[in-house]
């Protein structure tokens, strides 16, 4: 192991990081694009060749959240601060929730493995074989006739069942890989079961469930197709509400999309950056084992 | 506490890990359990402990049969192979780990981390986290949170297999010295290394697939192996094992080597079942055989001409590859100072000391005793 390996900056030599370079900015244009535009005023954000030096407005941010009135004066709540709100709600709960009980789940069938334990898993995985298109057909009857459509129940329990399965896979390989001397350790100091998992197992595995909570949470932040057919005007989210803004008399407005994606990408980027040490470890979890 | 282990059987899918297994351990006792890789130590011990459960068979702890007493009320602790240190904890609280399952008071938790810490060297190291500690520092941060508890019966996993030589050495004496500091406490240790089963334990027990094939102390394990497996696993350099032919020569009977006769009179008590013709292995322990030059005073044994084909200096001693006769190849020791100046291709004869010889039948590979052998302990 060398954990103790101090890594010299710039040891790579010049060329390498050059490369480097370049390609993150290939990948990191469309993000930088969008943030320019967020502050582009609306003939700058469409003009052509596109204008990298041009003068910043704060318009953009002020219009998500303020519509302004056409006959002029003042202006209406756009409705976006509730469409953030929804989004950070029910991101936020569906995910805690599919984490908190995927673990539940996936320590069941690592350490208490049922006749036909692999069926089981595979079973789970079937629901996200299929394309959310085919799968939208049934579940939007389902929600009909229980009269989930619209609710917060209905958005928040369907991205739970959907966030499962990824979670139960996740924690569970994650389970599977740590030493079992440990765990008979700890039962001959005296734990019980339920304190081997709590004391023991868990704390050891926090950190692939931090990468876990991540990647659900990106892909729920940005899921469209579902949000766009179940949730109401209460419930919306905001990659809906931003579809939204598309069309209508005006066309596009370039600028006012950017700001919200712009404001959209936040919650994710600081998930990301306060869980970054538990994330490098969960993702690399099982490989830098002895 | 007395443990006792009565015909304890264990099957791991096609796998027969025990096949029954009984001995006794006296309380206070250091017992070692030795055998190769695969012979069932592992799991025997963790049927002691209570984390596996035997197919049949019955542990006993003073007397009592303890299949139904869950692990954590059996007075066991264990030191694994791996360590198994908790790796989220510090070293204060892997050690503190038994006493707060035990719901011991912190102040109780603080005193008695400390004395154990002060007692194996670790006082310096209680803040770090088992990844941090050092090969030897992580064991004795495991034998620290198997002792804190005081258990009656400690059961040690072949605690020093993943610690450098030096190391091991230093904690063999440790071992010692703990187990007179823990008078009342029963040890059960398991290794594959035979150094350590005859340098620390009162009695071994050598255990090959899944059976105890001899339990003795451990000069009787070395001078009265009961067959050629422990007699071939304990010694080092291993013992040399001859195939041999019995045969009546002028009315004597003889057991004749490739390269030498000796007389079968020792066993003779034994022998006289078997017919000239039979075939045995003879055992000659590698200290055994000298120089025919250096025998001197001592009961002379056969005479043989050998020649050395490889010498291994240890500093103290050196082994010597030679071979006897047309081609039987025997290892042999001698004190470095005797073997200064002896290189390859050198060439002399060599004596047996027949009073260290072991007989084993063939075909069972059981020992053949001596007219004199003492009764089995």
């Amino acid at each position: 192991m060398s954990k103790n390996r101090t890594h010299v900056i710039g040891k790579s030599g010049w060329r390498r990081t050059l490369g480097a370079a370049v390609v993150s900015a290939i990948y990191f244009f469309p993000v930088y694009y969008i943030l320019m535009t967020a502050f582009k005023t609306r003939p700058d954000a469409l003009a052509m060749p596109i204008k990298f030096l041009f003068t910043p407005t704060m318009d953009n941010f002020y219009s998500v959240f303020v519509r302004a009135d056409i006959q002029g004066g003042g202006g209406t709540d756009s409705g976006f601060s509730h469409y953030f709100f929804n989004s950070l709600f029910i991101g936020g709960t569906s995910v805690t929730l599919a984490l908190i009980m995927g673990t539940a789940a996936a320590y069941g069938f690592s350490r208490f493995p049922l006749r036909g334990n692999d069926t089981y898993l595979f079973i789970i995985l079937t629901t996200r074989m299929l394309p959310p298109i085919i799968a939208i057909i049934p579940i939007f009857v389902l929600f009909r006739v229980f009269g989930l459509s619209g609710s917060y129940t209905g958005i928040i329990a369907l991205y739970t069942a959907f966030n499962l399965p990824f979670s139960i896979w996740m924690a569970k390989s994650f389970f599977d890989d740590l030493d079992r001397d440990i765990e008979d350790a700890a039962r001959m100091d005296g734990s019980s079961e339920w304190r081997v998992f709590r004391k023991i197992c868990l704390p050891q595995v926090y950190g692939g469930l931090a990468a876990t909570f991540v990647f659900a949470v990106i892909l729920t932040w940005n899921e469209f197709l579902f949000a766009l057919m179940l949730t109401g005007t209460e419930t919306r989210t905001v990659p809906v509400a931003i579809a939204r803004t598309i069309g209508g008399q005006v066309g596009v407005d370039w600028g006012l999309m950017s700001a919200i994606e712009t404001l959209f990408i936040i919650p994710v980027v600081l998930v990301t950056f306060v869980l970054q040490n538990q994330l490098l470890r969960g993702v690399t979890f099982g490989t830098i084992r002895k | 506490m007395q443990l006792t282990i009565s015909d304890v059987f264990k099957r791991f899918g096609s796998i027969e890990a025990l096949r029954g297994v009984n001995f006794d351990a006296e309380p206070g006792e250091f017992f070692a359990l030795l055998g190769p890789s695969g012979a069932g130590k592992t799991t025997l011990l963790r049927i002691i402990a209570g984390i596996e459960q035997a197919d049949r068979g019955r542990v006993l702890l003073d007397g009592r049969d303890v299949a139904d007493i869950p692990v954590r009320a059996r007075d066991t602790a264990m030191v694994f192979q791996t360590f198994a240190l908790y790796p989220h904890l510090s070293t204060f609280e892997n050690l503190a780990y038994p006493l707060r399952e035990a719901r011991i008071g912190s102040n109780e938790v603080k005193k008695r981390v400390g004395e154990i810490a002060e007692m194996l060297r670790l006082s310096h190291a209680l803040s770090r986290k088992p990844g941090t500690l050092s090969g030897g520092e992580q064991q004795r941060c495991a034998i620290g949170r198997a002792l804190i508890r005081r258990p009656r019966l400690l059961l040690l996993d072949e605690p020093l297999t993943n610690l450098d030589a030096k190391l091991r050495h230093d904690t063999r004496a440790e071992f010692k010295r703990l187990h007179r500091e823990l008078r009342d406490t029963t040890i059960i240790y398991a290794t594959p290394d035979q150094l350590e089963a005859l340098s620390m334990g009162r009695r071994i027990g050598v255990l090959r697939e899944g059976r105890i094939v001899q339990i003795g102390a451990p000069q009787r394990l070395y001078t009265e192996p009961l067959d050629e497996f422990v007699a071939s696993l304990v010694g080092d350099p291993p013992i040399n094992l001859i195939a041999a032919t019995l045969a009546d020569v002028g009315g004597n009977r003889t057991l004749q080597l490739p390269f030498v006769d000796i007389d079968a009179a020792p066993w003779e008590a034994t022998l006289s079942q078997y017919p000239s013709g039979a075939r045995f292995m003879v055992g000659v322990r590698p200290q055994a055989i000298a120089p025919a030059a250096d025998a001197g005073e001592a009961a002379p044994g056969p005479e043989f001409p050998a020649r050395v084909f490889l010498t291994e200096p240890l500093g103290d001693v050196t082994i010597l590859n030679i071979v006897a006769g047309a081609d039987q190849r025997l290892k042999m020791v001698l004190p470095q100072e005797r073997a200064y100046g002896i290189a390859k291709d050198a060439s002399f004869d060599c004596t047996l000391r027949n009073d260290e010889i072991c007989l084993f039948a063939q075909e069972t590979g059981m020992a053949i005793r001596r007219n004199w052998a003492s009764p089995t302990t």
